[in-house]
């Protein structure tokens, strides 16, 4: 008895430990797949244009980019060891099974870091095209890497072309994970969150400028990037949210019920909107219920029979008050986007047919909203995650391997745990201050104010200490070839003067109180 | 050769490129923690001038071992997981403080804790990834590992001073690549000297851990120190050969190929280990027979692997090419 309580506190522990971990590496990692595809934008702007706005965007991005990248590399090398040191029983019987898609997300992987590095550093080493050209692969793996990593999770839920015998894994198609009826919905619903958790938060950091009276070009451009892309992807992800539930309700009638809060099986079977799973009484409480809708949501027609939870023993049943309250929060958070892009988009029509400029609303009101998106898509992006995960729940492999017996025998589990929480928040809490730092500013002392008419290049780039006068120059003049010995004198500056030259007031006015 | 044998192979030739490039990332890491004196801050400068580009890319070498492991031979990733916490959790602490304090340095300016601060936490964090990766790899020799008793790797005098070795071969490794990189501009010309000394001291000391570490192994991994007298004694001299020739380099002041040398110098120990390791994966309680994936899995990885390599490699020498004079006032500079 004392034995399984013990298991089951593991369990517990070494779940709240994969979910910690995941949730924290998930929140960097979007914005390695996002980030780079807005840099892309903004670089190749300035690569045509000229335009020193354009770069400074590019290099506000960049950096952040630099250090968000290297917090969700550095936390996903965590969770791959992390599958061995709290799930042993499941690697050592699935690792193969699922080794071609983390094998091929790991050269991703590599690709985004080589290239990163090129991109990062090599703005004095590359002409500007060049430079932006090393962002195509940086874009192309990280989306990738999304995609290998995504097919892994999907056979999770959906697994298949598999053979064992007695819990040994005799043949397993390589491509398995690839094969897996979740994987396209799944991946295509991650992609477009991505996209859209890195433009809501970068729409809503030029909101907050926008408020506190920063309303230059520089501020409107980001504003209009970062809502383009969660905006745009709104309508989309609904699309792709539709797919996912159906292959949801074909495949694991177990979630679609814990995600609606149906006990049971039935025909006609009723839509809740909002509310809480009351375990006790199997009924949604203060939830809005629209007959038949998810019968004719899910199988076309209102007679259409939904599994409910009482299809599995209670053992077997996933958590429903948290798995409807996550999908409840997911879709009431996609909605509410997807209602302010319908609002936008009318705005700016509007705008449009009466010749005013801009055309993105900027009104307080509407910045606030702007603001709120950032944190919306995060928030949905973790609550989906929630649905995925814990609506598969008591299995690690759906039908295969439950995650009792997956579990570490090890004792330390709650010492890790409390280890892992306590380092991840105090280097979050770290980045969010630097990111801070970096949001404030403005433009940086790179490159000039954002002008809204065209400025004359200056005749005499301004020699700066990091040596980067080229980019105030326009692109279009051939490139320099840049020996690094050629700039010898400007590297004998020591650092301690970098910290205090970056608390100059940015000319080009920034977002500091 | 099975396709076992062959992954095996690769993920020894990964474990290498680990070794002769992430190593040389943390023993930097290592000097930039014992930076004294009046070149103290060139020389940290130099150092995060040579890493800022290439430490990402090369650590993804050892993501790479990783996933082979668990995907090629899941049963033995499934017990070091289980008995190897320790060291391991040491490991990943180290290489997240790392990376983290690293971009921390170089992009906070300031604004999270003075930048010197993040400094000694990177500098910190890349000694003790080498040492508890050192640890791990001498438990995989012993096989003397339990469930019950995580801290078991990390209390027998064999593993730390495998750890041990791990660092100090890292901090070789790094004062020679560091020397050719001061030697190529005349801004950094002048920590040479300093850096010469540290490489040639770093190879003296390798060289007498290495000959503590051959009579702890026949004590305590005696199933891998009989391989290791019939198969690795090729390795062996090539690393002897390397190490001397390290030396003679350094002192005639040929960086370039002092590079060579002491890269041949490490990857000899690690090639004779890895002879004297196989078959086994975890010493007495998995082989490559027993944990190896289903044939046909196997294959598909070696594919995967060719092709992503194809990819990955001429990627990889660009980018060293690219960034083969490292400039100390190069990157972003901040903003």
């Amino acid at each position: 008895m004392e034995l399984a309580a013990g298991v089951a506190g593991a369990t517990d522990l070494a779940r709240a430990q994969t979910a910690f971990s995941l949730a924290f590496h998930i929140c960097f990692a979007v914005f390695g797949v996002g980030m780079p595809w807005l840099l892309l934008y903004t670089e190749g702007r300035w690569v045509r244009t000229g335009d020193p706005g354009w770069l400074a965007l590019t290099k506000k991005w960049s950096r952040a980019f630099a250090v968000l990248f290297a917090v969700g590399a550095v936390s996903g090398t965590v969770l791959s060891f992390e599958f061995g040191l709290l799930w042993p029983a499941f690697m050592a019987r699935y690792g193969g099974v699922l080794g071609l898609s983390f094998t091929l997300e790991g050269f991703a992987f590599f690709a985004e870091a080589v290239f990163l590095g090129m991109y990062l550093y090599g703005w004095r080493r590359l002409s500007p095209r060049v430079h932006w050209l090393t962002l195509w692969p940086i874009a192309i793996a990280g989306t990738l890497s999304t995609v290998f990593i995504i097919t892994a999770n999907a056979w999770m839920n959906v697994p298949g072309h598999v053979r064992e015998v007695d819990g040994t894994v005799v043949s397993a198609e390589p491509l398995a994970p690839f094969l897996s009826p979740a994987a396209p919905a799944q991946v295509v619903h991650m992609l477009l969150a991505a996209l859209m958790c890195t433009g809501g938060v970068v729409a809503g950091i030029y909101a907050v400028g926008m408020l506190r009276g920063r309303r230059d070009v520089y501020h409107q451009r980001g504003l209009r990037i970062g809502l383009t892309a969660v905006l745009g992807c709104a309508p989309l992800q609904f699309v792709s949210g539709d797919l996912a539930a159906r292959v949801v309700g074909a495949r694991q009638p177990l979630k679609l019920a814990a995600m609606e809060g149906l006990l049971r099986t039935q025909r006609g079977a009723p839509l809740t909107i909002g509310g809480f799973y009351d375990e006790s009484t199997g009924r949604v409480r203060f939830g809005l219920e629209l007959p038949k809708l998810l019968s004719l949501l899910e199988g076309f027609h209102t007679d259409h029979r939904i599994t409910g939870l009482d299809a599995a023993p209670p053992a077997d049943r996933p958590n429903a008050l948290l798995v409807h309250s996550a999908f409840t929060l997911m879709v009431g958070l996609g909605s509410a986007l997807l209602a302010l892009a319908a609002l936008v988009t009318l705005v700016m029509v509007r705008r449009r047919r009466r010749g005013q400029r801009p055309l993105l609303p900027t009104g307080r009101l509407w910045l606030w909203a702007a603001v709120g998106t950032g944190p919306a898509a995060m928030l949905a992006m973790l609550a989906g995650w929630e649905v995925t995960e814990g609506g598969r729940q008591p299995w690690i492999v759906y039908g295969r391997m439950r995650v009792a017996d997956a579990v570490t025998s090890s004792p330390g589990v709650g010492w890790t745990f409390a280890g892992t929480v306590t380092l991840y928040l105090g280097l979050a809490g770290a980045l969010l201050l630097i990111l801070r730092r970096m949001a404030t500013g403005g433009p940086g002392p790179d490159v000039p104010p954002t002008p809204v008419a065209p400025i004359p290049v200056p005749p005499t780039p301004v020699p700066r200490d990091d040596g980067e006068h080229r980019d105030e120059q326009a692109p279009s003049t051939p490139h320099r070839p840049r020996r690094p010995d050629r700039q010898a004198p400007d590297r004998q500056r020591p650092e301690r003067q970098r910290p205090g030259r970056r608390r100059r007031v940015p000319v080009g006015g920034g977002t500091d109180r | 050769m099975t396709a076992a044998d062959l992954l095996l192979l690769v993920m020894v030739g990964g474990l290498t490129a680990y070794a002769l490039l992430a190593g040389a990332d943390f023993g930097a890491g290592v000097w930039d923690l014992f930076a004294r004196g009046r070149d103290a801050a060139d020389q940290r400068r130099l150092i995060a001038a040579a890493l800022g580009p290439v430490w990402e890319a090369n650590h993804v070498w050892l993501i790479f071992v990783l996933v082979a492991l668990f995907s090629g031979f899941s049963e033995a990733f499934g017990i070091i997981g289980s008995t190897l916490e320790v060291p391991l959790l040491a490991a990943l602490v180290g290489i997240v403080l790392r990376g983290s304090a690293y971009v921390y340095r170089a992009y906070g300016g300031g604004a999270a804790g003075p930048d010197h601060w993040w400094g000694r936490v990177f500098a910190a964090a890349s000694t003790i990834t080498p040492f508890a990766l050192g640890v791990t790899g001498a438990a995989l020799a012993t096989g003397d590992l339990a469930p019950a008793a995580p801290w078991r790797p990390c209390t027998n005098a064999f593993g730390l001073v495998c750890g041990l070795f791990a660092v100090t071969v890292t901090a070789f490794l790094a004062a020679v690549y560091l020397c050719r990189d001061a030697a190529t501009a005349p801004t950094t010309a002048h920590l040479v000297p300093g850096l010469r000394r540290r490489a040639l001291g770093g190879a003296l000391a390798s060289g007498a851990l290495a000959a503590v570490l051959l009579p702890l192994l026949w004590s305590d991994a005696p199933v891998v120190a009989h391989r290791f007298a019939e198969r690795s004694i090729p390795f062996a001299v090539a690393s002897a050969i390397g190490g001397m020739a390290a030396l003679a380099l350094l002192w005639r002041r040929r960086f370039t190929a002092a590079r060579i040398a002491a890269g041949l110098a490490v990857a000899g120990v690690l090639w004779g280990w890895a002879a004297a390791q196989y078959p086994d994966l975890v010493v007495g309680r998995s082989t490559a027979t027993s944990a190896a994936a289903p044939e046909a899995n196997l294959v598909a990885l070696l594919i995967a692997i060719g092709l992503g390599m194809a990819v990955i490699v001429p990627s990889m020498v660009l980018l060293f090419r690219l960034f083969s004079h490292p400039d100390v006032s190069d990157g972003h500079g901040p903003g």
